[in-house]
């Protein structure tokens, strides 16, 4: 097993330390030839080392610092909104009896769709045996934990008195039986997204485990080699390391995977299990999670495409990983465009008047419009990446990611709003548009997300040092296509 | 058990909470000084020591002799609530209520049961909106404390002797003295304003209505010779045309019309009453009409001149003029009244018309008379002349007269009570600078209001339910008002202050000089002087005093009226183009604007409208589209110079020549309202600055041979380019969902109708089947072993006039949110009344639907809350635990009825005043957390521990939630559904009954009975 999936590195070469850096490499282009290789630039290890570690260990670049005051600037914005919304009540948001929940649970569910692609590119990629996502597993499962974070505040800011938020838990009190309501999705939700932030958590940090040695090795200031030395674990580098890393790896890899699924099951189940229109639906476990997937790649081609420009990582991440991003958001907006029809289709298949209506509505209604930036931007897309040309220029590619970011927030919201707000009695139609807290809360998840995401690169190495020199050529039989 | 458990027996004064001598009370206030402090008194003081303690504003300190509630006493137990029969003090109607008093605070107005006028018997009576909202405007801290002269606090004896110094002058020169009121119909207060005005050479007690019927009293003046209103009987009725007369709303006595229009309507005993209703706005009467025919306001006196030949050729009786010209179609809605009205059986029938116009009451009068309508108290026909009815007394000439003396400098004094003439008569302006000419000018006005603003003294009455006061709303009927707490302010009686003034030694306090009248005015119509002790008590305990010796008083003869003369109004002049013609109206709840300080009422929506905290131009659908007018946008009104501005409001059902406005907003002080509800960065002030609620719009009124013309003066109206949305709890009008989105659907079931036909038709759907149920998957899960409450609500009976909306806030502490909230459709009403327009433009059918919690059994409301916050009570109730709530909506989302509400912001309850009006027995919900109508638990409680400490199984019928209780139409039936026999199992049972969204098993315990109206063809149907 180890061989196939081996980043293990030639013996003699210790990748967790200093050791092997110095050995330089000619070219390999024999089998290069065959295929385009993963890594361009006939990288040495030891270049991989300074490479991945030179945004940590040089001063930051002037785009860096723009960045992060920009994004903490939102961050601070929005958490001033939040502030207020805490103080002054839910009022402070567009929201009425008809419309519950809109901005709140939208954020929610695209920020637990955009967590989604992490886990997926490094546990379901790594069971089948996908090579390419070496080069951006790291960040893709930062960006899932930063993600599964932002999506977190949302339900605990859209109580109306979330100081009681512990009261979700089944905690052992003193009101006599007073316990949780297990028939209710919304504690399912607590106990499906904790247990996938933790192991997902768990996951990351122990994919990180060899490149914390790698820094302690390298580390300058005796803090960073304390932090690193601390946070290794002790990693030496030794085979038996390497064995027992690669099976527990493995093992997590195998119990993260069916919790890329479960978790926007468990999150549709809010919407499926309910008596509403547009939202009591059998499909929406399937429809949730490819297009959570579809979201979080998206997401993930967005970060990559900036962070391979500005931290200098074209060698690393490639046109062909950008290519198989692609592929894969094809796959998912084709499902993800699938489920829209099905629903269609359901709806008028059903004859209920209710869920007629609410599709119908959707598309002619009040909010026609947000369905249509959702049709436009997560079927439409998708199509043009069947071309190579669009495939490789990385500056559309890029746009075309915000677009279906974009869409994916437009997604959950029409599901949200348009089935609520003209759900079964006509007497209760309400409208709703957005309060300047509620656009300013939205703006402080992003200025979360890019806040701990620049943190992240700035003191963590984005792409898996260990892993990426694992399918570099070194210690393999000659003509030994590497995949 | 005593016929009236819930009536105290009133030992003379002590019915009073009377603290006088304790809390240093003013020796003014005459109220109940006899200072026999016992323990009864003492409890009082205390209960009463607690509305004191939270009166900061007021000048009395608590009393250090209070005492705790540790001695008990027989009759007056802490937690339990007494409750006082007397008078409502909300308009001239004259209903009379019980007032339940708590600790010394009154903070709940209903019915009283065994009224004649509304009460329903077996402890049920209507109480409408206002009556019920009238216990808020008790607690109001802009209520005069008292007397003001020339704009300062006074004291009454200075303001009594400068008032008597001018009224000598007065008495000796000659110069003319006026009493200007409200209708007066209690001989108390009438026999005080007489025998002071008899006191000058030149003294007139002249009565005047904010919303007049001057012509139909006039009309029977001239016809009968008595100016009296007849006591209209809708129960004897079975044919009733109305002529834009809105008498289930606002029309004379709205809870007494609707209480006896639906039991003529009753669908269980023979053929129900049917209805026609002609108008030119969609009113709240024209809602439960049969027949709705729309007419312009000029067509009116043409369509009755044209019904009265027709109805006279049918007696055989001509008129001597031709019938009116009518359009075709008008003339053959026309014919079909005149048919049904002559068919009825001889007295049964009933046209009734709003017109202040003469011609047309008199012609209304003439059809009744053909009709054989008119009869004594005997003839049980539908208009009584002998028992007539005095809730409308204003004289609009009289009025006009004292307008132009006041203007020629000839009153030298004038007093004006229970009226706002300055406000609401069409000469409003030019008044306003005549007054300051008026020598002595008292107001004894509550408050400062545009009248008392120029008065130089303001003597302020007690509100209602501080007053001893009577009233005559029939001829024989006496509504008898007790004071159910001491004033709050050093107020003083009306009937007291004209005694005073009348320079006479008073009586010591107002209910001697009630008695003293009473022993004067009434005993010798009612009962033996020897028995007048037993009388009087009786009277007070019960309320009222009834006694058909009483109507001896009543002058109207009934002689055959003088028709000869009788010549209908030539045709109004059509509109110029361009012009509109403006139907100005009363709302259900501002009225003639004497409301405009009450927030429940302002949040109170217009149930045919919808709107809230804002008075607004109505514009017919074609004429909107016409002009290229949306709602909310600002448009004016323009005649003669006068200019007003009002959002615009688009009203299916209309005459599309009319520009429909209500009366009764702009009042002077309603700018207090402007922080009302919450106030955070986006929202905005319920009252724009220096604006008030709404705009006054008196000065469209018109005058016309001396009376207030309502409708019919043409305007021209422009959009002006801004915007005002109006803050409206139901933004879509039909069950038929939009046509451009799902074309050729079929109308939502929610509000169901049939045709009588179809009624009696039972294969035909006389069986109302919305849905079927699913078949469950699940055992059930609750047994429901002893009570399963349901309530049964009866579409038919149900008119909207939203006294149910009332009686829940007042009862379960629901909160006023502003107007900014309310167009954020987050009002906070547990129970709110939909409105559903069937068909389209000005031909459209309303349908109005109580809509509460339904208390499913399959309730998805619980399933969903993570906290378990909402569960199944084992009597079928959804209970919503407040302190265990955590906010997360979920709930709300998942009810399909949408009728929890959330607590979006800390709802301040920051007047500690007017929070002397909450029911103890009902939480005050925080903010963040859901609440909703949990079917009166409180009272449920209240009556099962009641039965169980007698030892007894609970009665049927003896719990009523508050909804059920005031709601004047009998349209609700609380009880146990386990128990067959019970009222609401048989009303289930019933063929029209019907669940709402029965298809989505949630199992509701709320059955709605389907309205049934007697016209031809089913017009819900667009296909």
């Amino acid at each position: 097993m180890t061989d196939l999936v081996s980043p293990m590195p030639p013996s003699g070469v210790s990748i967790g330390s200093e050791a092997g850096s110095g050995t330089a490499h000619g070219h390999h282009g024999h089998y290069a030839t065959l295929r385009e290789p993963l890594i361009k630039g006939n990288k040495s290890l030891a270049q991989v080392t300074d490479d991945i570690c030179r945004p940590l260990e040089g001063k930051p670049t002037r785009l860096w610092y723009v960045g992060i005051a920009t994004s903490v600037t939102m961050l601070l914005v929005g958490f001033a909104a939040i502030g207020y919304q805490m103080y002054m009540g839910i009022g402070t948001w567009g929201l009425n009896p008809t419309v519950g929940w809109a901005f709140d649970i939208t954020n929610f569910v695209f920020w637990i769709g955009i967590g989604h692609a992490g886990t997926l590119i490094s546990a379901v990629l790594f069971l089948f045996r996908q090579r390419w996502r070496t080069s951006v597993n790291r960040a893709a499962e930062a960006m899932t934990l930063i993600a599964v974070m932002c999506a977190g505040i949302f339900p605990l800011i859209h109580m109306g008195r979330p100081w009681l938020a512990h009261w979700v838990f089944p905690l052992p009190n003193v009101r006599g039986s007073l316990w949780v309501n297990w028939r209710s999705p919304l504690l399912w939700d607590v106990f499906a997204i904790s247990t996938y932030f933790l192991i997902s958590a768990t996951f990351w940090y122990v994919g990180l485990i060899p490149d914390f040695a790698t820094l302690r090795d390298r580390a300058k200031t005796k803090i960073r080699r304390a932090t690193s030395a601390v946070l290794s674990l002790g990693w030496t580098g030794s085979a038996r390391h390497w064995m027992r890393y690669e099976l527990v790896y493995l093992l997590l890899a195998g119990l993260a995977t069916p919790l890329v699924f479960s978790v926007h099951t468990i999150v549709s189940f809010d919407f499926a299990t309910s008596v509403i229109p547009g939202w009591h639906t059998t499909i929406f476990p399937p429809y949730f999670v490819a297009g959570a997937i579809f979201s979080g790649l998206a997401m993930v081609l967005t970060l990559m495409l900036v962070a391979r420009k500005v931290m200098r990582l074209e060698d690393y991440i490639t046109e062909s990983h950008v290519g198989s991003m692609c592929k894969l958001i094809i796959a998912m907006g084709g499902i993800v465009g699938l489920a829209y029809i099905t629903e269609f289709f359901i709806a008028m298949y059903s004859g209920n008047r209710y869920e007629e209506f609410v599709f119908l509505n959707r598309a002619l209604g009040p909010f026609a419009w947000a369905y249509w930036i959702m049709v436009v931007c997560n079927i439409v897309t998708p199509q043009l990446l069947w071309f190579k040309k669009v495939r490789t220029s990385m500056l559309t590619v890029f746009i075309l990611s915000l677009f279906i970011n974009l869409g994916m927030w437009f997604e959950r919201f029409t599901i949200i709003v348009t089935s609520l707000h003209r759900d079964y009695l006509t007497s209760s139609w309400s409208d709703y548009s957005p309060t300047s807290i509620e656009l300013l809360t939205l703006m402080g998840s992003f200025g979360l997300f890019f806040t701990l995401f620049l943190v992240f690169c700035r003191f963590l190495p984005a792409i898996a040092m260990g892993e990426v020199k694992g399918i570099l050529p070194y210690g393999r039989k000659e003509k030994e296509p590497v995949q | 058990m005593s016929p009236h458990p819930q009536n105290r027996q009133p030992d003379a004064q002590d019915v009073l909470p009377s603290a006088v001598r304790e809390l240093g009370g003013p020796s003014g206030a005459g109220d109940a000084v006899r200072l026999s402090a016992n323990r009864r008194d003492f409890l009082k003081v205390a209960g009463f020591t607690l509305a004191a303690a939270a009166l900061p504003s007021c000048s009395r300190a608590p009393t250090h002799e209070a005492i705790p509630y540790m001695e008990g006493t027989p009759e007056f137990t802490p937690g339990n609530a007494a409750w006082y029969a007397t008078l409502c003090g909300g308009c001239s109607a004259g209903c009379g209520i019980l007032a339940k008093v708590r600790e010394g605070r009154p903070i709940k107005i209903e019915g009283n049961p065994e009224h004649p006028l509304n009460g329903r018997g077996s402890g049920l009576a209507g109480a409408c909106a206002v009556a019920q909202a009238t216990v808020l405007s008790l607690y109001d801290r802009q209520r005069l404390r008292g007397p003001v002269a020339a704009g300062a606090a006074a004291s009454w004896e200075a303001v009594d002797k400068a008032i008597l110094e001018k009224l000598a002058t007065l008495r000796t020169a000659g110069g003319g003295v006026r009493v200007l009121t409200g209708t007066l119909s209690g001989p108390t207060q009438r026999a005080a304003i007489e025998s002071f005005v008899a006191a000058f050479p030149d003294g007139k007690h002249i009565m005047v209505d904010g919303l007049s019927a001057s012509a139909l009293l006039d009309a029977h003046d001239e016809l009968f010779g008595a100016r009296v209103l007849p006591h209209m009987r809708f129960d004897r009725a079975s044919v009733i045309a109305s002529f834009d007369a809105d008498f289930l709303g606002t029309w004379v006595s709205p809870v007494e019309f609707t209480r006896d229009y639906t039991r003529a309507r009753n669908l269980s005993e023979g053929t129900p009453a049917r209805h026609f209703q002609l108008e030119s706005r969609m009113s709240l009467t024209g809602a439960s009409a049969d027949e709705r025919i729309v007419l312009a306001p000029a067509e009116l006196g043409g369509a009755l001149a044209h019904l009265a030949v027709r109805v006279a050729q049918k007696a055989g009786r001509p008129l001597g003029f031709p019938a009116a010209k009518v359009t075709k179609s008008l003339g053959k809605a026309l014919a079909g009244i005149a048919d049904a009205l002559w068919t009825a059986p001889r007295g049964t029938s009933l046209v009734v018309c709003g017109s202040n116009h003469l011609t047309d009451q008199k012609l209304v009068a003439q059809i009744n008379h053909m009709l054989g309508n008119y009869g004594a108290s005997k003839a049980e026909t539908t208009l009584d002349l002998e028992a007539h009815s005095n809730q409308k007394l204003g004289d609009d000439r009289a009025v006009h007269a004292l307008v132009e003396e006041i203007n020629a400098g000839k009153v030298g004094a004038l007093f004006v009570a229970g009226c706002n003439p300055v406000y609401d008569q069409p000469e409003a302006k030019s008044l306003a600078a005549a007054l300051k000419k008026v020598g002595l000018l008292v107001s004894l006005s509550e408050r400062v209001d545009e009248t008392s603003a120029a008065a130089g003294f303001v003597c302020p009455d007690h509100h209602a339910l501080e007053s001893w006061n009577d009233s005559e709303p029939t001829a024989g009927t006496l509504t008898v008002a007790q004071p159910v707490i001491r004033p709050l302010g050093d107020t003083r009686g009306m009937a007291r202050s004209f005694a005073v003034w009348s320079g006479q030694q008073a009586p010591a306090s107002d209910r001697d000089l009630m008695r003293a009248a009473w022993q004067k005015h009434v005993a010798p119509r009612g009962a033996s002087p020897a028995a007048f002790e037993r009388y009087w008590n009786q009277s007070v305990h019960d309320g009222h005093a009834a006694s058909p010796r009483l109507r001896s008083r009543a002058q109207a003869t009934l002689s055959v009226p003088r028709l000869e003369g009788l010549v209908p109004s030539p045709a109004a002049a059509p509109l110029t183009a361009g012009r509109l013609a403006v139907v100005l109206y009363p709302t259900v709840g501002m009225l003639d604007g004497r409301h405009a300080h009450n927030p429940w009422l302002h949040e109170l929506p217009d149930p045919i409208t919808k709107v809230a905290w804002d008075n607004y131009a109505a514009l017919a659908p074609a004429t909107a589209a016409r002009l290229g007018i949306e709602d909310g946008d600002v448009v004016s009104l323009e005649a003669g110079g006068r200019t007003i501005e009002l959002p615009a409001l688009i009203q299916p059902g209309q005459h599309p020549d009319v520009v429909a406005v209500p009366l009764g907003y702009g009042r002077k002080g309603t700018d207090r309202f402007a922080d009302i509800g919450p106030s955070w960065i986006e929202s905005e002030p319920t009252v724009a600055e220096g604006g008030t609620v709404g705009v006054n719009v008196s000065s469209l009124l018109g005058r016309e041979e001396g009376r207030i013309r309502y409708a019919g003066l043409a305007v021209a109206l422009r959009r002006t380019g801004a915007k005002k949305p109006l803050a409206r709890t139901q933004i879509y009008g039909s069950q038929t969902v939009p046509q451009h989105i799902r074309p050729g659907s079929d109308p939502r079931p929610a509000a169901l109708s049939l045709t009588l036909a179809e009624y009696m038709h039972e294969e035909a759907g006389g069986h109302a089947t919305p849905g079927h149920a699913a078949q469950p998957l699940w055992d059930d899960d609750h047994g429901y072993d002893g009570n399963h409450w349901g309530l049964a609500i009866d579409l038919s009976r149900c008119t909207g006039c939203s006294a149910c909306v009332i009686a829940c806030q007042a009862e379960n502490n629901i909160p006023v949110v502003g107007r900014d909230e309310v167009r954020r459709t987050r009002e906070m009403h547990w129970l709110r009344i939909d409105r559903y327009y069937e068909g389209e433009g000005e031909d459209v059918s309303v349908i109005h639907q109580p809509m509460l919690c339904q208390q499913c059994d399959n309730a998805p409301c619980e399933t969903v809350c993570p906290v378990l916050a909402t569960m199944h009570s084992d009597e079928g109730l959804n209970q919503q635990v407040y302190n265990r709530c955590v906010g997360t909506r979920y709930c709300s989302n998942n009810c399909p009825y949408k009728v929890r509400r959330f607590n979006w912001f800390k709802y301040e309850h920051a007047d500690e005043v007017e929070n002397l009006v909450l029911n103890p027995d009902v939480t005050v919900r925080t903010r963040g957390v859901m609440e909703k109508c949990t079917f009166c638990v409180q009272r449920i409680q209240e009556k099962k521990i009641k039965a169980r400490n007698e030892d007894r199984a609970l009665l049927d019928g003896e719990i009523k939630p508050a909804c059920a209780q005031s709601c004047p139409a009998d349209a609700m039936v609380f009880g146990n559904m386990n128990d067959a026999k019970s009222r609401v199992s048989q009303s289930i049972a019933e063929r029209r009954s019907y669940r709402v969204l029965e298809d989505l098993d949630v199992r509701p315990s709320i059955h709605y009975m389907a309205r049934v109206r007697q016209r031809e063809e089913r017009n819900n149907r667009d296909d």
